[in-house]
């Protein structure tokens, strides 16, 4: 569904990704591990149009959307939450699931749908996104993008700033998704929740790939063992 | 008493609709145009050269009203169009820059070749009475026009599916990015709009003064008085602003003088920024 | 490379190019003695005409009004739009200790640049203690102005309001002749130029730079951000103070429009946006090709404004770091291009 090949993106010139390829197939759930400043929310913020890309093809559904404006990616069928979630402060839960779908109307089979999944999110319809707690706000980003119904998801370390208890139930509910047949790639720092998630993997280092393989795989594999599983 | 108070509310209501098209601007993510006076001016001027040449009052405003959107688009396709590839401080800079100069170009322009003209708009008929004040009617009738305007886009934002996409521009541009929305598309709407509400206060004003070719500037410095006040990017500080700082006015012109009543507005905006910049009812940062 | 190290940062507008000369102080004062030299000989061309001997005088004091600028905007970033008032704070309170209260010219040219340098100090003081962002500063200081020459018209009975303000100290003195103030000026002129330039090279001066360049990562690595601003308020604001008192001396006659907006900021940030904001000479280079621009177009009435206007469109779209920045970076660029790839740029990068 995804096929991602030889991109880097940077910023003002300065490439922080270099020649990145990978993919993701429909079904999967794929994550891409890497440190701080590995370079994956540069990444996913060009290959989803809101960074200008460098070069190389983002093939999304057989079309090359690399440089297409985020505006666009996202009707095709690509949803994205960001870190930084960038919700609407002053506009209420309803507000935003109502967006979400924008041009079109929301579907109240849809809405239904998010609202079952988050329950925390229907107590709270009419409250305002700028209000709400760390674990609320990032069920409400979730929330939206599904509103349009995308074919893939993609998440920029959906689980910052949650406590644990919260991490768990955000991954319950990409389950959920994942085994409704929603497509997903996920970059995280909190590796084992993601190895446990997801079919595959890549790491990130330095805007690099610097290998990808299957979870187990990269569970078994030295080097990632005592980067990012703090196993010596 | 009375007087002065509904006097301060009738500009206070077209202080608001002033500031509205320049909050929303501003909101599109620190876009400061301070050649909307002109804008305004612009849209007056046309509708004035159109009952000279003979038009029913009526068309005569529809013409200024178009001419005030068009200005808007024009301005947002030629010379906002790289104030928008740049992003915070430079972007205000560049935006504040480049519209003081187009402030003075059509200024200059229109002070060169129309000095004279005005437009006026007399509404015909006695005084009414409200409160035991004898209103005119031209007053009644800007009121009327300014009321309904908020309660458009009260509407308008609130209830629809546009205006609540414009909402979400001004409030996180990326987020409503990742919605789908076109923040290109969004700003033209929000410039355009900006343009026929800046024509709209004209045409109002000019019910009970005439607005003239050298008014501009003054309706900049009005309109960015009353938006700082209100919180820049909220429209219902405009609308909160507006009256506070139109009866402000009325009320010290009466009984203080015009030139310290003007010192008095603008240090209300100055203290604004110094003790709450978010204004009224901005979202503090 | 030189394309990089002469392209201001994404965030910055007003990126200047410097090129790193030697380091001695020589280097500073030849340029600016080189200009002092040639400004000097003006008088032997122009003494026989009192208006244009006026109008030379009027260019040096915009000199002065850019160079005050430069150190406020192009150095320590902060968009003052109350240059006019600033100048008039020390033109009409140099005026008021004179001639009403019989101070002693200097005294009362001195306690007039205090008097400004405070304030202008106060209003960068302000805008740091509370985080205000550019617009904010700009808005302020607008209003500011605005403030300023509404309170010169309301208060006519102090001020001469509308009419302006005869000054009666100063008329037996030089200042009133026309080539000695000339001279005065020039004075004036080259010494704000050796205080910037000795700003710029100083510690303070590095620190604007990585101030203006970016915020964030100048406050990371320790630059006192607030400091220098209000130096860069205070300093300029004494100059713009003290070029408006002894203005108002010269010319002995002050109004409210001298220095208003329209008359002193916008023109200003004409001349500064062509001749390089951040740049040492810049603000010269702007003054004096104005001052003679805009000889020309008096005769044009409201076009003038209308030039005004199009001209800082024109500037800040497409060469927004100076005309002669601009043109030194392209014919760097063209050189380096006859260069082959063999040679290496002789310039360090920024």
């Amino acid at each position: 569904m995804l096929e991602v090949r030889d991109f880097s993106a940077g910023y003002q010139g300065n490439d922080v990704v270099h020649d990145v390829s990978f993919h993701v197939d429909k079904g999967e759930a794929v994550m891409i591990i890497g440190s701080n400043g590995a370079g994956k929310t540069t990444l996913f913020r060009a290959m989803c149009g809101l960074l200008r890309a460098s070069s190389g093809v983002v093939l999304f559904k057989g079309h090359d959307v690399a440089g297409t404006p985020a505006q666009r990616v996202v009707r095709l069928g690509m949803g994205f939450v960001p870190a930084e979630r960038h919700l609407f402060p002053r506009m209420t839960v309803q507000e935003h699931l109502s967006l979400g779908a924008y041009p079109k109307r929301p579907d109240p089979e849809t809405m239904s749908i998010v609202l079952d999944l988050f329950p925390r999110l229907a107590e709270r319809r009419r409250q305002r996104a700028g209000t709400m707690s760390g674990g609320e706000q990032q069920m409400l980003a979730v929330g939206r993008a599904l509103m349009s119904r995308p074919r893939l998801l993609v998440l920029d370390e959906p689980t910052t700033g949650l406590a644990p208890k919260l991490a768990h139930e955000a991954y319950e509910a990409l389950e959920v998704l994942r085994r409704q047949g929603l497509t997903l790639l996920v970059a995280e720092q909190q590796v084992p929740l993601a190895m446990a998630f997801c079919d595959r993997g890549y790491v990130l280092e330095n805007g690099v790939i610097r290998f990808g393989g299957t979870s187990e795989e990269l569970a078994k594999n030295p080097e990632v063992r005592r980067a990012y599983l703090g196993v010596t | 008493m009375t007087a002065v108070i509904l006097d301060g509310i009738v500009l206070g209501l077209q202080f608001g609709v002033l500031a509205v098209g320049l909050t929303l601007v501003y909101g599109l993510g620190g876009v400061l145009n301070l050649a909307y006076g002109q804008m305004a001016v612009v849209a007056a001027i046309a509708a004035a050269l159109g009952m000279d040449a003979g038009l029913p009052a009526g068309a005569a405003v529809g013409v200024g009203l178009l001419v005030g959107g068009v200005f808007g688009l024009l301005l947002d396709t030629t010379l906002l169009r790289p104030v928008y590839r740049l992003r915070g401080e430079a972007r205000v800079l560049l935006s504040l820059l480049l519209t003081l100069g187009l402030a003075f170009v059509v200024d200059g322009l229109l002070t060169w070749q129309l000095p004279l003209e005005a437009l006026t708009l007399h509404i015909g008929g006695g005084a009414v009475e409200i409160l035991g004040v004898p209103m005119r009617r031209g007053s009644l009738w800007a009121s009327g026009i300014s009321v309904a305007v908020f309660v458009s886009l009260f509407f308008f934002f609130r209830g629809t599916m546009l205006g609540r996409a414009v909402r979400s521009i001004i409030q996180d541009e990326e987020g409503a990015r990742l919605v789908g929305i076109d923040p290109n598309r969004m700003r033209t709407l929000i410039l355009v709009s900006s343009g026929v509400l800046a024509g709209l206060v004209a045409v109002t004003r000019s019910m009970t003064i005439p607005v003239t070719v050298t008014s501009g500037i003054s309706i900049t410095i009005f309109a960015l008085i009353v938006t700082v006040v209100g919180g820049l990017g909220s429209v219902a500080g405009a609308f909160l602003a507006g009256l506070l700082l139109g009866i402000i006015n009325s009320v010290s012109s009466f009984y203080i003088g015009t030139f310290l009543t003007l010192i008095i507005l603008l240090s209300a905006a100055a203290l604004t920024i110094l003790i709450r910049p978010s204004g009224l009812l901005g979202t503090p940062e | 490379m030189t394309a990089r190290f002469t392209r201001g940062t994404g965030t910055s507008l007003v990126g200047g190019s410097e090129r790193r000369s030697s380091r001695s102080l020589l280097a500073l004062f030849l340029p600016v003695a080189a200009v002092g030299a040639a400004l000097a000989l003006v008088p032997l061309w122009l003494s026989d005409s009192r208006l244009m001997m006026g109008l030379a005088i009027g260019g040096l004091l915009f000199a002065c009004y850019a160079i005050a600028f430069n150190v406020v905007f192009g150095s320590t970033g902060q968009l003052f739009l109350s240059t006019g008032a600033l100048a008039g704070i020390g033109a009409y309170g140099a005026a008021l200790l004179g001639d009403r209260l019989g101070f002693p010219i200097v005294v009362s040219v001195v306690l007039a640049t205090l008097a400004a340098s405070l304030i202008g100090g106060l209003l960068s003081w302000i805008a740091v203690r509370r985080s205000l962002d550019v617009i904010f500063i700009g808005i302020v200081t607008l209003i500011f102005a605005l403030s300023f020459e509404n309170l010169l018209l309301g208060l006519g009975d102090l001020t001469g309001g509308e009419s302006g303000f005869s000054l009666e100290s100063g008329s037996d003195t030089f200042l009133r002749e026309q080539i000695p103030p000339y001279y005065l000026f020039l004075g004036l002129v080259l010494l704000f130029l050796i205080v910037h330039g000795l700003l710029r090279r100083s510690h303070i001066g590095w620190a604007f730079r990585a101030l203006r360049d970016d915020k964030v990562a100048a406050e990371l690595t320790g630059v006192n951000v607030a400091r220098y601003r209000i130096y860069g308020g205070l300093i300029g604001s004494g100059m713009l103070g003290m070029a408006g008192a002894i203005y108002a001396f010269n010319e002995g006659r002050i109004s409210p429009s001298t220095f208003s907006f329209g008359e002193v900021d916008v023109v200003v940030l004409v001349m500064l946006a062509f001749g390089g904001i951040g740049t040492l000479l810049g603000p010269v280079l702007g003054a004096v090709v104005f001052t003679v621009f805009d000889e020309v177009l008096v005769e044009f009435g409201q076009l003038r404004v209308v030039a005004y206007g199009a001209l800082i469109i024109v500037l800040f779209l497409w060469i927004p770091r100076g005309v002669i920045p601009t043109m030194g970076s392209l014919w760097q660029s063209r050189r380096l291009r006859r260069e082959s790839a063999g040679s290496s740029p002789t310039d360090p990068p920024h």
